[in-house]
């Protein structure tokens, strides 16, 4: 499969473009500076990420480390704007998690900690919609102006919500991992040869996205 | 050699033209100095990033703040990406030491190393077709084409031969078939689409495997693997798979022990003699040591990219034309053109839930141009061709705010097919899209930067209606669901396709170039890449700038050993 597929399934998964480094747009926001993620919260960046894609029989975003990928990226990719919702998310997770459990993210059983996310997905989505709208209106005054440039300076007056950013970073890392990529997925290096027919059954695994 | 800074010929450029005029020139028994502005860039050795996979990268091939703010222009397309900007690969040229001016916005993306674009060209080879070369002069369009197909035809038979271009023959006027590689195979949708199409439009639209210079045999005479399904050209091909100059042509060239080439020197004039009204060589800086070097040679030979072929003209002769060499008629620097896209269709596709695709195949489906042909007339001139194709990604089937093991186990199996067309567009030459010297503005060894003052006109606006709503509607007819077009914008230049600055024509009055590429004013100089271009028609230009690299190499020694030049 390949890199824009997997775009195109990030933005499926979590209602909007990947954030981050891959938008053409983002020339005048300001640059991300140096932010600091402690070990705890990688490791708690860690749970969240197993929560949305858990070890079953192959390894899930734990192992893939997606903890520590999240701060590369985040650290390196984000804009300041976006390194700043994603920070304050971690706490944002444990306040909420507090109000629906009554205590923190960490202490939460499995289930409860599922039930938290997709509280906060649903939460995320409405986000998402609006900065959807926000995008596409934006685009829609260019074009009513005559501007017929691919856009370039868009800033997203609504911003990011935590948990798409985390979701979409889980998906991005884990799938990208060696594990995700040849343990969860299937990958070959060098094909050697193409049949655009070949069977397939349902189960089969998928192809890792290519580079 | 006479001595060390004596040649035969100078060739500017190492990327497709500057490689075919090289190997071209040295088989025909001239002695060959090769200028490239980049560094040098050794085959397969060099290619660090070609095995690596997307984990080894720490942002997984995504993109940085720091590659954003390292280059500029790169960063407004897909080029820019970590596996294509680190220590190991960095093809694409540095936005900071090559700077330039944007009076409208130019999306201007160079490779400046040894091979240039030839390592990062997306291998789509097509022929120009009898209409692409009589239309400017039957619709008054710019100037007449001095070369007509069946001038040229010989020459493409002759590029395709050597460089490998894997297609089917289709038998058709609008696509004039070549001499092919076995065809890549179109996968279980894409076939059944093709079908639907040529049922719907009765014959009169085909859809067939994109054509493209990825060799399906292997080439054991330029020790040349055939295509191994990687789609990773450019990160450089180490089984020479696709056509590069490092693969193909400098190999060749260096092995008739003609050719010397000289990497990390930027060409800055060609060297005139007004009294002989012909070149004498060309000047050179080394971009490490600023030493400024004298070669000399019978014949020039300028590839080094369409925009900087002309500004080496500009900076030349100036001393008897202002404007630089071949500005007498006005027209260098004029009729910028590109190739106008981002704009098309998609949809899924419902069913083939037991088919699935192994391989990772390098090349697309193509659509030939349909508009403005035989009885069609539409409201603009000339027409579009798409590139596109069928996929099946996974997850479109997710239901919404689904986490855990389930959201797990349902990206991890194949999802829909969908299938997509992007078309792209002729752009007509106009003279007030132009580029000029900015002399107020330098780059990093204190040379003038080129100013653009480009932009898409009323033709091409017009032809992009049809370009979305043609590629919706051929979708539908093949029974694609929940189809939707997009416009996403075009920027100048976004298409790589840059082409025209040196137009050749008829008349030295009007045109830069005479229909064998020689410059009106001097006659020993040639100007083979996409600078000469007349007119851009609709199909990727790489496979014409060969063919008529190879006729003005081989009428430049016929020239020279007539004692004309």
């Amino acid at each position: 499969m390949e890199r824009r597929e997997l775009l195109k399934m990030i933005a499926l998964a979590t209602g909007g473009a990947l954030v981050g480094g891959e938008l053409f747009f983002s020339g005048c926001k300001s640059t991300g500076g140096p932010v600091t993620f402690t070990p705890e919260t990688i490791a708690f960046l860690d749970e969240v990420a197993e929560t949305i894609i858990p070890a079953t029989s192959t390894p899930g975003a734990k192992a893939a480390q997606v903890g520590e990928f999240m701060k590369v990226y985040v650290t390196d990719c984000y804009d300041a704007d976006d390194q700043k919702a994603f920070l304050e998310g971690v706490n944002k997770l444990d306040e909420a998690c507090n109000k629906m459990h009554g205590h923190d993210y960490l202490k939460a059983t499995p289930e409860h900690r599922k039930e938290l996310l997709v509280s906060l997905d649903k939460e995320a989505k409405t986000v998402q919609d609006q900065r959807k709208k926000a995008y596409d209106d934006f685009v829609k005054a260019e074009r009513a102006k005559g501007n017929i440039l691919p856009i370039m300076d868009f800033k997203n007056p609504v911003a990011s919500h935590y948990f798409t950013l985390m979701k979409q970073l889980t998906l991005l890392g884990f799938f990208t991992s060696k594990t995700g990529a040849t343990e969860t997925l299937r990958h070959i290096q060098v094909p050697g040869k193409y049949d655009g027919a070949l069977p397939y059954k349902k189960g089969d695994k998928a192809w890792a996205d290519s580079i | 050699m006479p001595d060390n800074n004596t040649f035969d010929a100078i060739v500017v450029g190492s990327g497709i033209s500057g490689g075919w005029a090289a190997k071209e020139l040295t088989e025909k028994g001239l002695k060959v100095l090769l200028l490239e502005r980049g560094k040098n860039i050794e085959h397969i050795k060099d290619y660090k990033n070609t095995t690596k996979e997307v984990w080894d990268f720490p942002h997984r091939n995504g993109r940085t703040q720091q590659e954003i703010n390292d280059y500029p222009h790169l960063k407004r397309d897909y080029p820019l990406r970590e596996s294509m900007a680190d220590d190991n690969w960095s093809p694409w040229a540095s936005d900071k030491d090559n700077p330039y001016t944007e009076i409208k916005r130019y999306d201007w993306f160079r490779g400046y190393i040894l091979g240039g674009r030839s390592l990062l060209w997306g291998r789509q080879s097509y022929r120009f077709n009898k209409w692409d070369f009589e239309a400017n002069a039957k619709e008054g369009i710019g100037v007449d084409w001095p070369v007509r197909y069946d001038d040229i035809a010989p020459w493409y038979s002759y590029a395709e031969r050597f460089a490998g271009i894997q297609g089917t023959k289709e038998g058709l006027d609008v696509l004039p078939d070549g001499e092919f590689l076995p065809g890549m195979e179109m996968n279980v949708v894409e076939k059944d689409v093709a079908a639907k199409i040529k049922d719907h439009y009765q014959g009169k639209r085909h859809m067939f495997i994109g054509r493209s210079a990825n060799i399906t045999q292997p080439k054991p005479e330029q020790n040349r693997v055939n295509c191994q399904y990687r789609n990773r050209c450019w990160y450089g091909c180490p089984f020479g798979a696709y056509f590069s100059s490092n693969a193909a042509t400098l190999p060749v060239a260096m092995k008739t022990g003609n050719l010397t080439i000289e990497a990390d020197k930027i060409a800055t004039q060609v060297l005139y003699d007004k009294d002989k009204k012909k070149a004498t060589g060309v000047e050179a800086l080394d971009t490490n040591t600023n030493k400024t070097y004298t070669y000399n040679a019978k014949i020039v030979f300028l590839c080094a990219s369409t925009f900087n072929s002309t500004w080496i003209l500009m900076n030349s002769a100036t001393n008897i034309w202002p404007d630089g060499l071949g500005s007498s008629s006005g027209e260098l620097g004029h009729n910028v053109m590109d190739h106008h896209l981002k704009v098309g269709a998609g949809g899924t596709v419902e069913g083939y839930q037991d088919k699935y695709i192994w391989g990772r195949r390098p090349t697309g489906v193509y659509i030939p141009r349909f508009r403005n042909i035989y009885d069609d007339k539409r409201d603009y001139l000339r027409g579009f061709g798409y590139q596109g194709g069928a996929n099946r990604g996974r997850g479109l089937q997710v239901p919404e705010f689904t986490l855990g093991a389930e959201l797990k186990d349902a990206l991890s199996e194949a999802g829909s097919w969908s299938m997509g067309l992007g078309g792209f567009g002729e752009i007509l030459p106009d003279h007030s899209n132009k580029i000029s010297l900015d002399k107020n503005k330098k780059d990093k060894w204190g040379l003038p930067v080129l100013a653009f003052d480009v932009e898409l006109k009323e033709n091409e606006i017009k032809m992009r209606k049809d370009m979305a709503n043609d590629a919706a509607e051929m979708l539908e007819a093949a029974g694609v669901k929940n189809v939707h077009t997009y416009d996403t914008g075009y920027a100048h230049g976004m298409g790589i396709h840059e082409m025209g600055t040196a137009r050749m024509g008829r008349d030295s009055k009007t045109s830069v170039l005479n229909g064998f590429n020689q410059v009106w004013d001097a006659q020993n100089v040639f100007v083979t890449d996409g600078s000469f271009m007349t007119s851009s028609s609709c199909v990727n230009p790489s496979l014409t700038y060969m063919a008529f690299t190879a006729r003005a190499a081989d009428h430049a020694v016929s020239e020279l050993k007539k004692g004309n030049l």
